[in-house]
This record gives C-alpha cells, structure tokens and sequence, in this order.
C-alpha cells in the first residue's frame, strides 16, 4: 500500500513537469502578446522593448521555463503581470480556500441528495416517483448550469426576493451557486446509485438475507449499500472534479471570488503567470482526487489489493 | 424507512430555507449614508500614476485630488489650487493652493508635496504613461527622461505657491491635461514607506474618501474624509463589491443590491421601456467616439484619398445611429465628441452620398478591382462589433465592395492595431482620458504620435495642430483644431461613425450626483446623498 502511494505521488512529478511545459508552449505560441495588453492605448515600441525585458519575455524560451519551473518548485510563482504588486502564490492562497469551499459544498450537496434520491428510486421501480426522479435526472444532466443560474436568480433572487443576485460572504450567498454546482452531480450520482442498488439488490445474498427473515432497513445498510457503494465512489470522486471545473461558470455568473474567477479574469486579459499557476494547480487538485478515489477503493473493498 | 427519508427531505428543504430568510429581503437592504456601486474588475492598482483602466481609475478618482478639475459641464474648476495666473507669453503658470487640503494623515498638503509628486511621476524608473500626458512640455522634462535629477521647471515660491514653466514648443491645453485624474498629488510619507504595494493597505491621497478595505477580488470599501476641502462628503462609505459580469451588476441592481451601475448597451432598450427602470435611468453624453480606421499601409487602396473618401461617404451614419443604436448614440460627423470644450457644432463633415461615393471610387485607379476587405473590430464592447456589422453591409451595397469581418481576441486586436501592418481596416472606439481636443487629435492622428495606427502623415494636419498647441489664446487654438479636425475628415484619415452616450442607473434615493461625459459619467461623490 505504501509503495503504491509512493509510487503514485511520484507519478505526479513528471505529470506536473508535463502540464507546465504544454501551459508554457500555449501560453508563448497564442496569438496576442501579454506585452500589448499591459501598455495598452499606451503602447510604444520602445514602452514594449523595456517591458518584454522586465518581464524576462526577451530570453530564450528554454531559460524561461527552466527559471520558472526551478521558482514553481518552491511555490514561488512570480508576481502577476497585470499588478506587479501582488504575488501569485498569495493570489492563490486567497482565492483558492473560496473555490474549494464552494466544491465541497456541492460534492457534500450532491451526494447526500444523489445517494438519497438513487437509493429511493431503487427501491420503487417503475413507480410514478421513480419517474419522476428520472426524469430530474436527465433535466439535471441536460440543462447547462448558466442556464440553470439564470432561472434560479430570475426565480429566488429577482422575482421572490428570498436570495441575494450574488456575492460571496454571508450563509445566504452560497445557496444558489451550491445548488447550480450540484445540480449535474446530484443527477449523476442518483442515477449511478440507483443502478447500482438495483443490481446489488438482485443479488443471491440479498435473496438469502431477505429469507432468513431479515429486516428490510438491516439488508440495506449491511448488504446492499456497502455493496453498491464502490461506483457510487468513484462517482462522488468525479462529481468533486465537476464542481470544481463547473466553478469555472459559476463563480463568474454569481460573482464569487474563487480561484476559478480569477482564472477566468486572467485568462481575458492575458495575465500569464496567474494563468500557468491556476492550471499547475488545477492539475494537482485533479492528481489528488484520483487517487484520494483510487485508495477509497481499499477501504470499501477488502478485494481490492495495492 | 420511507417516511424517515421524506422527513429528511423535508428537513432539509427546512434548512435552505431558513439559511435563505436569515439574509432577510436583500431588496431592503439600503443603508443610509452608503452608496454602493461595483468595481468591473479587480483593479490593477490603485497607484494613481498607473491607474489608466475603469476600475483603477474610478478608484483613485475618488480619493486623490487634482489642481484643477472638470464640472459637470465640462469647465475647468479649482481643485487643489484654488486660483491660478498664466503669464503673458503662455509659458509660465502659478498655482496658489488652497491652505485647507490635507493629506488623509491628517498633514497639511504644500507645494513641495506637489514638485515631489510630479517628479516622481517622471522618473523614468517609474515608467508610467500618464507622464507623458501630463508632464510633456514643461521645462526640463526631456533632461528628466535622459537621467537629470528632479523637474526644473516645477517650482516651489513658497509653501502655498507652485510655479511651472513650460517649454516654447510645449503642447497646448496645459490646464486641460493638469485635469487630468491621474494628475495628483501623493502623500510621500505613504508611498514612500509603504514599499511596492504601499496602495494596497492605505492610500495617499487628499480626496473626499479613503481607503478602508481592500478584499482582492471581492470589494472595496472607502470611507468618507470629515477634513475634505471641499466640505465632508454627505455619505459615510463607497462600497464597491467587484462584479466582472455587466448582466450580474444590473440583477444586483434590480436586486437592490447596488445603489448605481452602467447599463449594457444590449440592454439599454429593455431598461428604458420598465415602466419603473426606466424612471432610474440617466442618459447624457459621452467623450466617446466609435471609428473605422482605414490602414493604407495594408489596403493598398487606402493609399488613395479618394477611395478612403468614397468609403466614408458611402456609410450612412444616421441610419446606424437610428436603427443600429436605436437613437442612443449619436452620428458623428467629426472626430472630437460634444462634451469636449470647443466642439465643433455645425460641422458637417462628408455627406452620406453613395452616387457621390461611386463616381469616386470609379474616378481612382481602382475603380471595379478593389480587392476584398477585411475589418477586423475590437472585441471589448458590443457597440463596436454592431457599428462594424452595419458599415460592412453598407460597403457591400452602396460600393459593391467584398467586405468579411474579423472578430480576434482582445490582446490580438490590440497587438495587430499597434502593429500597423496587420489589419487592412479595423473597427474601435476612443474615449477621453481628460476633456481635450488633444487627448483626440494629437494622440490618434499625429504623425509622430505612438497611437496614429492609421499611419496619417499629412504635414498641413501636423502644422495646424502644432500651432494650434502654440495659440496664444484659447480661441485661436480651437479654430486651428477645426481646421486640422476638419482636414482629417475631409480626407477621411479615419472614419468617424457615432458619438456615444452614457446610460447609468441610479436608485431615487440616491441625491447629488454629478455626471461627466468622461471617466465612468461621475464626478466624486463628495456632493452625493443616500436617504429614504
């Protein structure tokens, strides 16, 4: 098990290298120049000349990655190129508690009622509630989340009055963007987990338990919920990875001061070192998930040997 | 079993809801002595010499103080001089302070503050382009540049008097650009103690609010100076959350989550016919002109002066104006916008004649072989791509010309319009930094200017402008900018397509508010109330 981890951690490195490098080439191979945007309606050719060598851009490319990745190893990302003041680790450190936080909420959300709903369903087939559940399923499986927003504001925000437009702060303020991340999951999940509960449920040891006269809500905490539980993991494990691309809407529409936010802000105005540093760290969350997914497999499941 | 998890459910949806109730209705949410107003980014700085974006300029427009400033009409006002002098031969302006500004530190604001705040803008280690706007022309800048110490021309009579000497050659409108926002004077102490960021934590300034709070990416929160000089400001606090999305800071308005915002022009129309909306809505004004510019150093055509006239005549403006901006914005038959002092009203520039415009094209040496036409339109507002959809139809029509449109990116479409040789035509927009003929004319077609992307060099249009900048009086200098203004149409170095306007939102019990067609349409919020 120990090894595994070990190898699996190392395993990251030359993933990160990798990810650094494809960020790096993009970022230098794109049209448009970081240089341009920062002068602006300022710009001159010598302006530029003095900036481009400011900013370490005149060096050659080789240089350029070795220094960075050299300074990324010791967190050091560099200062952002739109505000010079600010560092990009503390950027991160700012932002990304919010994003993670929002996550959380949603994976916490969507698993609780996915599961719920799934397990539910599972247990009345074909009724009118199934349907029903089914049918939410593939709305929340369908429907865009921006389009799930905008609905929810027009509803709650506007029109009822219950719930702020957006804004990040007080407990009031993350219920709809927790409920827009989790509307996708949530379906995924439910029908994940009812697929699965209905497979277990099937099972010869489900029928001998139920004949030897075994209580219903025993069967299904004993029985059929530890044994379904294995790809309702894995489910929760990519949902995680849902919320956390999803905030990339999210954030922007109902204004959330999160990493992805930032990302996007950085993105649009070419702010390189805050854009490599959010896809480095972007990359890491996802590293960390899977396998946090992989080991779980372990615990649920005594077949499973690393 | 099955009734324990609907009582689940119920008791969540419990939960939501209470959560929900405790922010209470965010629509009574008004505070008296608040005003809140969003940020539409992150702002990159609050340092006042780099502030040349919205976000960073609505910012330090509020808290820094200039020494002389526009009303809401456009006229230069005291601000932190409280009269001025210019001598006979133009050259040499003396400032007299007002004695009751002070710093938000509570120190007294001198003349020396002043010399030490322009010198600083001047260092050429600070490298801020603001410098070159408002320090051009005095004495000693050029010396400053090449590495002299200090500003010579920048002189301290005494503690409440401060003097400036300008070249012979210096360019006009020198009070004009001191107007300028970014034209202040810094708390020293502050900026130098406060090490790179020194803006992040406090400010330097002298203006009616001061810093309090900033949350990076979340909001800024200013609060009122009781000392300002101009009398304290009637609110108690500026919050401005920063809110990207222009469609989210209009919900939050509806919301009655924000006090004031700027609609989008997309939904202009909609808010002016809400039968309440539309009552909060002001419209006046902008120093914003949109243009197409013609590049002739790609588009060989363009070369001919006639074919770049045929082209502007064979756009309807008026027609864009009515039926593309639903009359909200105005056509433009010159370059520099109503709302700057000295407007060219009357002029009529080139008519809208596609005969006219036809028999041009076919008097030029590429009368029906004019090679297809890309415009390539500036991604950073709607209006510019609508205004480039519309003309592009025109040309088709009037002119049987090929015209595609180009949509890039924004850093793309900035490098490839100060590159010169990359699109053959582009379409964009230019607003005022401060409210000169200067800021339009001698930035955007002067020869020697870094931003004459259209690469116009006509001699006559750098004589005029250059005596123009040398007038002995400010009527002789506006009648030398029409001339080099209407010369520039006439031989249609760019293309002047609408002036626009401003459309804001403001809550009824939001009082005394000074629009400006410049900035983001607000003068500081020192004479704003907030009341039921």
């Amino acid at each position: 098990m120990i090894r595994y981890l070990a190898y699996r951690v190392a395993l990251t490195v030359p993933l990160l290298l990798g990810t650094a490098l494809v960020i790096f080439l993009a970022g230098h191979y794109a049209p448009g120049d970081p240089v341009q945007v920062l002068l602006g309606d300022h710009y001159s050719p010598g302006a530029a000349a003095r900036m481009r060598h400011e900013l370490g851009l005149d060096r050659p490319l080789l240089v350029q990655f070795t220094t960075y990745v050299a300074r990324a190893a010791t967190f050091d990302f560099g200062v952002s190129y739109v505000n010079p003041a600010r560092r990009v680790s503390d950027i991160v450190r700012q932002t990304l508690p919010t994003s993670m936080r929002l996550a959380a909420l949603a994976v916490a959300v969507a698993s609780a009622a996915g599961v719920l709903l799934g397990v539910w369903a599972a247990l009345v087939p074909g009724s009118t509630l199934d349907r029903l559940i089914q049918v939410g399923v593939l709305a929340g499986l369908s429907v865009p989340s921006f389009v799930v927003a905008a609905i929810l504001v027009l509803l709650f925000a506007l029109r009822w009055r219950v719930l702020p437009v957006a804004g990040w702060g007080i407990p009031g303020d993350s219920v709809l963007p927790v409920t827009v991340l989790a509307a996708a999951p949530t379906a995924y999940i439910t029908r994940i987990s009812r697929a699965s509960v209905r497979q277990v449920l099937a099972e010869d040891y489900v029928r001998t338990a139920r004949s030897k006269g075994l209580h219903g809500r025993a069967i299904l905490a004993r029985h059929v919920l530890r044994n379904a539980a294995l790809p309702i993991v894995t489910t929760v494990g990519m949902a995680f990875g849902y919320a956390i691309t999803g905030a990339f809407v999210v954030e922007v529409v109902f204004n959330i001061p999160g990493m992805a936010r930032v990302a996007v802000d950085a993105i649009l105005q070419r702010d390189y070192t805050v854009i490599q540093t959010a896809v480095l760290v972007y990359t890491a969350l996802f590293t960390v998930i899977n396998l946090a997914v992989d080991l779980s497999y372990a615990a649920l499941n005594p077949r499973v040997r690393y | 079993m099955h009734r324990r998890i609907i009582a689940l459910v119920v008791a969540a949806a419990l939960v939501g809801g209470v959560v929900g109730a405790w922010r209470g209705s965010p629509a009574a949410g008004q505070v008296v002595g608040v005003l809140r107003t969003p940020l539409g980014g992150e702002p990159p700085t609050a340092d006042p010499y780099f502030a040349t974006d919205f976000s960073s300029g609505d910012l330090s427009f509020l808290m820094y103080t200039t020494l002389v400033g526009f009303d809401s009409k456009g006229r230069l006002v005291p601000e932190g001089a409280r009269s001025w002098e210019v001598s006979p031969n133009g050259l040499v302006y003396t400032f007299h302070l007002r004695e009751n500004v002070r710093f938000h530190s509570g120190r007294k604001v001198t003349a020396a503050d002043w010399k030490w705040s322009f010198e600083r803008m001047g260092d050429p280690a600070l490298r801020t382009s603001v410098a070159d706007v408002v320090l051009a022309g005095i004495e000693g800048y050029d010396a400053q540049q090449k590495g002299a110490p200090g500003l010579a021309g920048i002189k301290v009579v005494d503690p409440m008097t401060l003097q400036f000497v300008l070249n012979p050659k210096a360019r006009g409108g020198f009070l004009n650009r001191l107007a300028y926002y970014a034209a202040v004077v810094l708390d020293r102490d502050v900026v130098e103690k406060g090490g790179k960021g020194w803006y992040e934590s406090r400010d330097a300034g002298s203006g009616p609010f001061m810093l309090r709070e900033w949350v990076h990416n979340d909001h800024v929160t200013l609060t009122s100076d009781p000392h300002y000089f101009l009398g304290a400001p009637r609110i108690a606090r500026v919050e401005m959350p920063i809110v990207t999305q222009a469609t989210t800071r209009l919900s939050e308005y509806q919301a009655g989550q924000l006090d004031l915002v700027q609609v989008p022009l997309a939904d202009f129309q909609r808010i002016k016919a809400h039968p309440a909306l539309g009552k909060e809505l002001l419209v006046f004004p902008r120093a914003q002109i949109i243009w197409l510019g013609p590049n002739p150093r790609v588009y060989e055509p363009f070369k001919d002066a006639r074919v770049r006239r045929a082209f502007a005549m064979a756009i309807d403006k008026s027609k864009i104006a009515r039926t593309v901006f639903f009359g909200f914005y105005q056509p433009a038959a010159s370059i520099v916008p109503p709302g700057i002092p000295g407007f060219y009203s009357g002029y009529r520039g080139l008519p809208y004649d596609p005969e006219g415009a036809k028999k041009l094209l076919a008097a030029s040496p590429f009368a029906g072989k004019l090679p297809p036409l890309v415009i390539a339109m500036n991604p950073i507002a709607q209006d510019y791509q609508m205004a480039a959809e519309a003309v592009a139809a025109m040309l088709k029509d009037n002119l049987g010309v090929d015209v595609r449109l180009q949509k890039t990116e924004f850093a793309n479409f900035q490098q490839g319009m100060n590159r010169r040789t990359v699109f053959p035509a582009f379409m964009t927009g230019w607003a005022a930094d401060y409210l000169d003929y200067s800021d339009y004319l001698d930035l955007l077609l002067y020869s020697k200017s870094p931003l004459d992307r259209v690469s116009y060099a006509n001699p006559e249009f750098d004589r005029l402008v250059d005596e123009a900048n040398a007038a002995p009086t400010e009527a002789a200098r506006t009648s030398l900018y029409h001339k080099a203004e209407a010369l520039a149409v006439e031989d249609a170095a760019i293309v002047p397509i609408v002036f626009t306007q401003f459309a804001l939102l403001k809550k009824p019990y939001v009082q005394g508010l000074q629009t400006t067609p410049a900035l983001s349409g607000w003068l500081r919020f020192n004479t704003v109330s907030v009341q039921r």
